[in-house]
């Protein structure tokens, strides 16, 4: 497997590999290897079916079932009832662009803030695999920020600071600071925040990288305001241009990155007019809880 | 010795030698600063060992005075300065640090949240002049950044599409962001959403700006979430570094900035340390769009 890379601090590309095809266990182990090192494998002209991509994730751990179709109406979901296949689309149920005020659009528009798939979950995601079927001709480009270089870049005297911290992660907290708050009954248990490590060390490489996230609400032991201030303060340090890879997608590229080490997330595009289908899928993260407060954990 | 202007960014920001502020201004002087901020949208003053009525004096040389009512939340009995002021310290009426869970505080953290001052009153400042009579010597820098060059930068497409778009200011908006909701109906009332244009111009100079604050939390037509979303990229866009000017302060700097032309911010100190800086504001004279009826003031 040849992995070339394209950024100066990570982010690789296979040319080489049909990932639509079952794998070896030694082409798992190389993507696996890349993944620890690039963080982020963009595979380039990879036509999927869902049950392709279903596949391929299954071959790195314990998928999750996404939250947004959790908390959808079966009838709204156009995906059908397979809720480990995230619809990262702007599309209904009955195919058609989602409507400026569609409620649905309302609360992906937090993607567009820089977060850490299922960082809001007690046992926040590992990888997380996105799938082109159709992309739209101007903006959308994912990017991504390595939470390695990150941290590296930190002072000593941060690093000493967010050693030990603990943050606190909901959906709500995202949503909320872009004024959504629309929750349907019955999802207090998806809601309430769960606590992560702010600094956190890779299971594998050793290396360590800040679990940040536009989830965070709060630090434990912090006054609200001041922690949420200092949040912002690390996110706009870790997200300057040289630790930012910004991927414009191509139909069938499959990108595939470590939530433990990057964050990511998505740029304006005329949704409104174009449409864009991608479609996720997320496998269970390991080596990232903290203890959890007895009913704490959502799930 | 004579007036003269130093760059201290490439494209805003000089510093201000040969006036002594502290005096009595000539009307050349008044003249020569006012088209120096024209131009500069920020001008420093080093050396200037202003008395707070000096400073009031100083800044009458520029309009009326901005009233401060609306614009904390500090009770006349809880005031250190003089109403006319806006105590931007950590330091209660009598002289002690804030407590790290005190209310003036936690209120206080967004201000390092990028922002033009009094963007949430219907008529907003022009000037804010800002005198460091006790800085921290690591961290407290203020931030500015040019809404100029950022209106310049942006591409073709986009300044037709903000050209006439309203938003919403309140301090309200700001302070969520942070998670502080510690008002009360009063206070929310006084800090009822306002509108603003996005884009300015400039009366002197006719450049056009981009009248962004964090203030702002809603785009009229818009859906909230697209408004935000949308204004935190633009947010971004004109804080980028090459816009950017972070004032490292010494004691005794007077610092004078136009809300029309920059946003700013303070950077994170040691609050076991004192910072004592005092602000006035010149207040604006007129409405950047037309209100609605329930418009606060």
């Amino acid at each position: 497997m040849n992995i070339s890379q394209v950024h100066p601090v990570f982010v690789g590309e296979s040319s080489d590999l049909d990932i639509s095809k079952p794998l070896t266990r030694d082409q798992v182990a190389a993507i696996e290897a890349g993944m620890d090192r690039y963080a982020v494998l963009v595979f380039r002209d990879q036509p999927l079916t869902d049950e392709q991509q279903l596949e391929f994730s299954r071959n790195f751990g314990e998928l999750e079932v996404t939250l947004a179709g959790q908390m959808a109406k079966p009838e709204d979901r156009r995906l059908g009832d397979r809720l480990e296949l995230g619809d990262i689309s702007n599309l209904t149920a009955r195919n058609e662009l989602r409507a400026r005020d569609d409620r649905s659009r309302m609360y992906a528009l937090a993607n567009r803030l820089w977060h850490s798939d299922a960082s809001f979950r007690a046992v926040g995601a590992g990888y997380t695999l996105l799938h082109g079927r159709i992309v739209p001709s101007k903006g959308a480009n994912t990017e991504f920020a390595d939470m390695r270089a990150a941290y590296d870049a930190l002072d000593d005297a941060t690093k000493a600071e967010v050693e030990d911290l603990v943050t606190e992660h909901s959906i709500v907290y995202s949503r909320e600071q872009i004024g959504f708050n629309d929750y349907a009954e019955g999802n207090a248990d998806r809601l309430r925040p769960v606590q992560h490590r702010l600094v956190i060390t890779h299971p594998v490489t050793g290396r360590k990288s800040l679990y940040l996230s536009s989830h965070i609400g709060g630090i434990v032991g912090w006054p609200m305001p001041e922690a949420r201030a200092f949040i912002r303060d690390l996110i706009e340090h870790a997200t300057q241009p040289e630790f930012v890879y910004s991927h414009k997608w191509r139909v069938n590229d499959m990108v595939m990155w470590d939530n433990r080490t990057v964050m990511h997330r998505a740029r304006r595009f005329n949704d409104l007019n174009e449409v864009r289908d991608l479609r996720r899928t997320s496998i269970k993260g390991t080596g990232l809880i903290v203890e959890q407060a007895p009913a704490q954990a959502a799930e | 010795m004579p007036v003269a202007i130093q760059p201290l960014h490439p494209l805003f920001a000089g510093e201000m030698s040969g006036v002594d502020i502290t005096r009595p201004l000539a009307r050349d002087e008044v003249s020569a600063i006012e088209a120096g901020m024209d131009r500069h949208a920020v001008l420093v003053f080093r050396n200037q060992q202003l008395t707070d009525e000096q400073q009031l004096a100083f800044t009458l040389n520029f309009g009326e005075l901005e009233h401060t009512r609306g614009t904390g939340i500090s009770k006349p009995g809880e005031l250190r300065l003089d109403p006319a002021f806006a105590d931007v310290s950590n330091l209660d009426k009598d002289n002690k640090l804030l407590a790290r869970d005190n209310r003036r505080r936690l209120y206080s953290l967004g201000n390092r949240l990028w922002h033009s001052d009094s963007s949430f009153k219907a008529i907003p400042a022009t000037y804010s002049l800002l005198s460091g009579r006790i800085v921290v010597d690591k961290g407290g820098e203020t931030e500015f950044a040019d809404m100029r060059a950022a209106y310049d930068a942006l591409d073709a497409a986009t300044k037709a599409e903000i050209e006439d778009l309203v938003c919403e200011h309140s301090l309200i908006y700001s302070r969520e962001q942070l998670g502080f909701d510690d008002l009360s109906a009063e206070e929310r009332a006084t800090m009822r959403p306002v509108r603003q244009r996005l884009v300015r111009t400039h009366p002197v100079t006719g450049r056009k700006s981009l009248y962004l604050a964090s203030h702002i939390g809603a785009i009229i037509g818009w859906p909230m979430p697209e408004a935000r979303a949308f204004i935190r990229d633009l947010l971004e866009h004109a804080t980028q570094p090459q816009f950017v000017y972070a004032h490292k302060w010494r004691q005794w700097d007077l610092v004078m900035w136009d809300n029309r032309q920059v946003m700013h911010r303070v950077r994170r100190y040691d609050e076991t340390k004192v910072r004592d800086m005092r602000r006035t504001t010149v207040g604006g004279t007129e409405l950047t769009v037309a209100q609605d009826a329930l418009a606060a003031e």
